[in-house]
């Protein structure tokens, strides 16, 4: 019964719908572009970092939203520029190397005034605008079996807001899929040169779905750090592997699947991990070694996703003939 | 197309990367003189810092550069190969690295080891040259192993090139956390003693680094005979140049590409123990951090070309040893990522590849 609540909570918690919306982020870049990103999670901490180091030098809370925003679409930019004219796997290399230079910035020294180094950015330091605005209880809040903070850290407040942007930006996703924009994205991803051959300028709309796909990264990174607090190896490459493997789970270029990938992921680890730690002996599979276990059943599922379902749970195959 | 190696482009990636090279250092020492020149006092103890005991900082990290580079480039010979040959941007190679090291440690170490899910502690303790002799053996079937099991098998269902390389992401998942689950999450040290350092001249370095240096450059240039002078390797450069034309005049590609990958698997191993005793440990995560800057050098040197990996490696380590004579150390990585990105721009096919549409 304790693991079906702790499941149920994973299941809505707000760095569910914070994975769920990065995932959107790069259902712009893979499912629809085609865009091989290995570095969301790179976005995510620019994201994150501009936010809280903003709000934590006194700035409203609006104006350090617009900068983590206005971050990740820079670094979509510098990243984009050298990339977007070549193979789909240098854009692959050069991203997963660049969240890596980030975390590697964020967590160094010299920028430990800034940055906080590796032990990050504490919550308090940003987290009190956000919560004010909370028109929920400032005490403990139990609904049906889950029980969560009214406005602080993980609470319902931030839950409605996460859930609410996962939804708004699906919708967005959705209009923008069926426009005729994203026809020509949809072209790329299927091939670029016949796109090219009507005139199409391809360097720009690929920039334009990354910058997209980064700034709703950004966001996801920003609730996420809302939730938790801002560490720079929290956000390491298995961030990014997670993602996509929550990306294909769910169904890539299907507007629910970053959504329902997300729910199914977070759900399934911590089913895996509740029944684990309870079914086998402490002396074959030790607590401390649930953590890793798990994620080798991660790593696995992405795997044997790719090679026997690549589209996932929604998806439609001849969609996504993983033009590369 | 069998030819030997274009003299030229050898020339030229020797004339780059010794331009690079001399670049760099000129760079530093003006910056050095510069800042003695200034009267910041905090400049003149770096200066002062710098030679002290005999040692000239630039050259010490020029060494270490080249020590690192060399490798480093024992590791990425065979994600160029399996790059060159296959088309696989292969995200498990560095776990391979990683599990040369820690395999080591488990055929060698005097403490009591275990085996994921198996709760019986035991020692094996061999001594340590046969230890890693045995652990690159069997890091070698590994590579057998994966091939005939995983990769042979998607080229046979002719899964497209993203899929695979979102596969060896998923694999490498995997293999790092089996790892952790299997070494835990300390790094692991393969020789207890502390190798002390010589002085010569401006530079030290202790002996087991040179007997490193010295096992890499023989692989190194083993496998470069290989690729040079035997039939196999022969057979191997031109799998990589057109596979559809070796398979026509009479190369069993599918078993060229086996070989490669047991090779690769062998020095990945090795490199993983030769680094593991130059960093004095090897974590479980070490050989992730360290793919980063495997992709670095061989995107470098030139994506699939085998001498590019070397010489991208080279590079890499040079650069990134070299930055921390002015730049805080926790930077190296990143910087050496950074000059990656700055390739790219300039020169995206590498230093040692043809000029050709990569897009």
């Amino acid at each position: 019964m304790d693991i079906l609540t702790n499941v149920l909570t994973t299941a809505i918690a707000p760095s569910t719908a914070a994975f769920a919306l990065a995932a959107i982020g790069l259902n712009f870049h893979f499912g629809l572009t085609g865009l091989l990103n290995m570095g969301q999670a790179g976005f995510m901490l620019l994201g994150m970092y501009g936010f809280a180091i903003s709000l934590s030098n006194g700035l409203p809370i609006w104006l350090a939203l617009i900068i983590g925003l206005a971050a990740a679409a820079v670094f979509a930019l510098l990243l984009g520029w050298p990339t977007l004219k070549l193979r789909g796997d240098y854009l692959a290399i050069v991203t997963i190397a660049a969240a890596e230079m980030v975390r590697f910035l964020g967590r160094s020294q010299s920028l430990k005034d800034l940055t906080g180094a590796s032990s990050g950015i504490r919550g308090i330091d940003y987290k009190e605008p956000f919560e004010t605005l909370s028109p929920f209880p400032d005490s403990i809040v139990t609904i049906g079996p889950i029980s969560m903070h009214g406005s602080r850290s993980s609470s319902w407040w931030l839950t409605t807001v996460t859930w609410g942007l996962v939804i708004l930006f699906s919708l967005i996703y959705w209009r923008l899929s069926k426009s005729p924009w994203g026809r020509v994205l949809k072209g790329v991803r299927e091939d670029e040169d016949a796109v090219r051959s009507l005139g199409k300028n391809v360097y720009s709309y690929k920039m334009q779905a990354l910058v997209i796909g980064g700034v709703i990264g950004a966001f996801g990174g920003i609730m996420w750090a809302l939730g938790n607090s801002v560490q720079p190896d929290s956000m390491g490459r298995p961030t990014t592997f997670w993602l996509w493997t929550l990306l294909l789970l769910g169904g890539a270029a299907t507007v629910f699947g970053p959504m329902l990938g997300s729910v199914l992921f977070w759900s399934a680890l911590t089913l895996v991990k509740g029944v684990a730690g309870a079914v086998i002996p402490d002396t074959v599979l030790s607590p401390t070694e649930l953590e890793p276990f798990s994620l080798v059943l991660v790593g696995v599922t992405l795997m044997l996703l790719v090679i026997f379902r690549p589209q996932g749970v929604l998806g439609n195959k001849k969609e996504l003939a993983f033009n590369g | 197309m069998l030819a030997t190696l274009d003299r030229r482009v050898l020339l030229r990636a020797v004339l780059v990367f010794v331009i690079a090279a001399v670049g760099v250092t000129a760079v530093l020492t003006m910056g050095g003189a510069a800042e003695a020149a200034s009267t910041d006092p905090s400049a003149a103890a770096t200066t002062t810092a710098a030679t002290t005991g005999g040692t000239n900082i630039i050259a010490q990290n020029f060494l270490n550069g080249i020590v690192f580079g060399l490798l480093l480039a024992l590791a990425s010979v065979g994600l160029s190969l399996i790059y060159g040959t296959t088309g696989l941007s292969n995200f498990a190679h560095g776990e391979m690295v990683t599990f040369g090291a820690m395999l080591t440690y488990f055929l060698a170490t005097q403490q009591p080891v275990s085996l994921p899910l198996i709760p019986v502690e035991f020692t094996i303790g061999l001594p340590f040259i046969p230890a890693a002799l045995i652990a690159v053996a069997i890091a070698s079937g590994l590579g057998w192993v994966q091939d005939k099991v995983l990769w042979s098998q998607l080229r046979k269902r002719r899964v497209g090139m993203v899929q695979q390389m979102i596969v060896s992401i998923g694999l490498s998942l995997a293999l790092v956390n089996l790892i952790q689950w299997w070494m835990g999450g300390r790094p692991v040290r393969l020789i207890q003693a502390v190798d002390p350092r010589h002085q010569y001249g401006p530079i030290q370095i202790g002996n087991q680094t040179l007997i490193s240096v010295g096992i890499a450059v023989a692989a190194l240039v083993g496998v470069a005979f290989f690729l040079q002078r035997t039939r196999l390797g022969r057979a191997t450069r031109a799998v990589s140049d057109n596979p559809a034309l070796a398979s026509a005049s009479g190369i069993k590609v599918d078993s060229i590409i086996r070989i490669v990958w047991i090779m690769a698997a062998g020095l990945a191993a090795l490199g993983g123990i030769l680094l593991a005793l130059y960093q004095q440990g090897m974590s479980f995560d070490d050989g992730t951090q360290l793919l980063m800057m495997m992709f670095a050098a061989v995107t470098l040197g030139g994506l699939g070309h085998p001498y590019g990996a070397l010489v991208g490696s080279l590079v890499i380590g040079v650069v990134a040893e070299m930055s921390t004579v002015w730049l805080p150390p926790d930077l190296k990585f990143a910087t050496a990522l950074g000059i990656l990105i700055l390739v790219l721009l300039v020169r995206p096919q590498g230093i040692l590849g043809k000029a050709e549409r990569v897009g």
